[in-house]
């Protein structure tokens, strides 16, 4: 126990009001002294009398000097002393497990609004790190397909992704029939465990766990032998429980997801039953645009955003007859003005898709320029949704390149150099860069379909 | 010698504020402590610290009070108020400004932040 220095204790305010009580009431003087002999608290009339020791837990703290009534007083002393260190140790203790909580609060506030289940094992990791002593950690999950358990992060040297575990097999397969967290402090006189590319000694292995359905593990071990106690098991126990909630509401809205994108593809084939080649050349923009998103740095919010608008751009299409849409040759000046419908018409399809708002400005917009000189609304410069602008470049150059049933397709090379040509007026001349980079960096992505 | 008062009703939270900021005693901080509004304003008006934790809800004297007392009417400006307030009490900001506080945790507060706090008002 860390020792509290007799002239704080001396200066607590129930303590100096003893001692000045008992200082009235003494008819000696009498001196308080530290353990190394410096004077606290008295009277330098006292000096030379008798020393009588001030003990907290048998050990001397310091001393009151004086006559006999000193006596009393040092023994009130060690008395308030030995309180004084319980207090703080108690103190000490309390503010221990008021850290843990308020670690575990703020992980589980970070959890709660992480929504991936990759970046939620890292921040497990990340996490498992601060509280627990550990060389390297992994985070398990159960396929509910397989029924295997499967390393889905790690943390320390060579893991490897592809590790699978049957239940029962090894130490996490026991924990996963068991349900119970487990310390195992000498791995190697542990029948179960199965020798890997790690060094392990000493592990931790919890379940994360919903009511009784399974979700995954932690694993935790050191390389060199480590006695994991119960307030580390407690730790990660409590951390898994929080841990697995997290993962399981990462995988809905995983799911979730994936239906949603499922049925907005299930929209974009509509145009493509309708037209083939607008069901390829749709999936070439998305491709293309993604592509241009990720070269300028975008965020992966924003290219999710840019996939779905991409995949609907030309959702309008739908409602265009298709003698306009398969018309060879000019179209007339009313057919025209109909095709430049598609774009308004599409966001009607959309607009009242609540989940689909974020992208509209991509469909509206696809078919206006940089300088103002497009169509429907005739904005320009960055008043054009970024989405559009991109998807913008993708349309042009794969409409340019494909093959059509009136015309063969440009060379890609006098396509790009179009867009070169019309940057800054038809196109975002930074977009149109992106895209150079991209045909430079991703040849696989231009590879004839 | 710089000072920093703990104003809190529940013993165990000024427990735990006292011994969160006890690394600071050994670099001579002195620690005061009260346990309810009456007591931190004689505290306040007698030993003048630099930096106060201070509870929200107290009974009698409640924290927004004892601020609005300290800067407004005995006028110590300098003096850097903490308000500590329970999580799940909805704090009303607009109140801890008009009382004039400086800042304003919320329990479970973060035991480095109270230090960190108290460091940097102290420049220690």
């Amino acid at each position: 126990m860390s020792e509290i220095p007799l002239k704080r204790i001396v200066r607590k305010k129930d303590v100096l009001k003893v001692i000045t009580s008992m200082k009235a009431f003494f008819r000696t003087p009498f001196q308080i002294l530290d353990i190394d002999g410096a004077v606290i608290f008295g009277d330098s009339a006292a000096t030379g009398s008798t020393k009588f020791p001030i003990k907290a837990w048998d050990e001397d703290i310091g001393w009151v000097a004086g006559d006999r009534e000193a006596e009393v007083l040092a023994t009130v002393l060690s008395y308030m002393a030995k309180t004084e260190h319980e207090k703080k140790a108690l103190g000490a203790e309390t503010l221990e497990k008021y850290k843990e909580i308020t670690l575990l609060y703020d992980i589980a506030e970070r959890l709660a609004s992480c929504l991936d289940v990759g970046q939620v094992s890292r921040l497990i990791i990340d996490e498992v790190i601060k509280l627990v002593k550990s060389d390297s950690i992994s985070v398990m999950l159960l396929d509910r397909e397989t029924g295997l358990l499967k390393i889905i992060a790690a943390s320390g040297e060579d893991f490897s992704p592809k590790t699978e575990m049957k239940p029962g097999e090894g130490i996490a397969g026991s924990v996963l029939m068991t349900g119970k967290a487990e310390i195992v402090n000498d791995v190697h006189s542990d029948k179960r465990f199965i020798p890997g590319a790690n060094k392990v000694s000493s592990l931790i292995c919890a379940p994360m766990k919903i009511k009784d359905d399974f979700v995954g593990l932690i694993n935790l071990s050191c390389q060199e032998p480590y006695t994991y106690d119960a307030e580390d098991l407690k730790l990660l126990t409590a951390l898994a429980s929080q841990s697995a909630v997290a993962i399981e509401n990462a995988r809905l809205y995983e799911d979730l997801r994936k239906t949603f994108i499922s049925t907005v593809y299930g929209l974009a084939r509509a145009i493509g039953q309708r037209d083939p080649f607008t069901g390829k050349h749709t999936k070439r923009v998305m491709e293309f645009s993604t592509a241009i998103g990720r070269e300028m740095g975008l965020p992966d919010k924003e290219i999710q955003s840019i996939q779905l608008a991409a995949i609907l751009h030309d959702i309008g299409k739908i409602a265009i007859p298709d003698e306009i849409l398969e018309k060879k040759g000019q179209l007339t000046e009313s057919e025209l003005a109909t095709f430049k419908k598609h774009p308004v018409i599409g966001e009607e399809l959309v607009k009242d898709i609540k989940q689909l708002d974020h992208i509209i400005p991509g469909i509206r917009h696809h078919h206006e320029c940089f300088n103002g000189s497009g169509y429907p609304d005739g904005i320009g410069g960055e008043s054009i949704s970024i989405l559009a602008r991109i998807i913008a470049v993708a349309d042009a150059f794969d409409a340019m390149t494909s093959d059509r049933s009136y015309r063969k397709g440009l060379q890609r090379v006098l396509a790009l150099d179009e867009l070169k040509k019309n940057a800054g007026k038809q196109f975002d001349a930074e977009v149109v860069k992106a895209f150079l980079r991209v045909f430079r960096k991703k040849p696989e992505l231009f590879k004839e379909t | 010698m710089p000072k920093v008062l703990i104003v809190d009703d529940e013993p165990h939270i000024r427990l735990l504020l006292e011994q969160t900021l006890e690394e600071l005693e050994d670099e001579g901080v002195e620690l005061l402590i009260a346990e309810n509004g009456a007591e931190a304003l004689d505290i306040i008006k007698k030993e003048k610290p630099e930096v106060v934790f201070l509870d929200v809800m107290m009974p009698k004297k409640n924290g927004f009070e004892v601020c609005h007392t300290v800067k407004n009417e005995l006028g110590m400006g300098d003096v850097y108020i903490v308000l500590l307030t329970a999580k799940g009490q909805e704090f009303d900001k607009q109140k801890g400004n008009d009382v004039g506080s400086d800042v304003y945790l919320t329990k479970p507060f973060n035991p480095d932040e109270i230090v960190e706090i108290a460091r940097k008002i102290l420049g220690i």
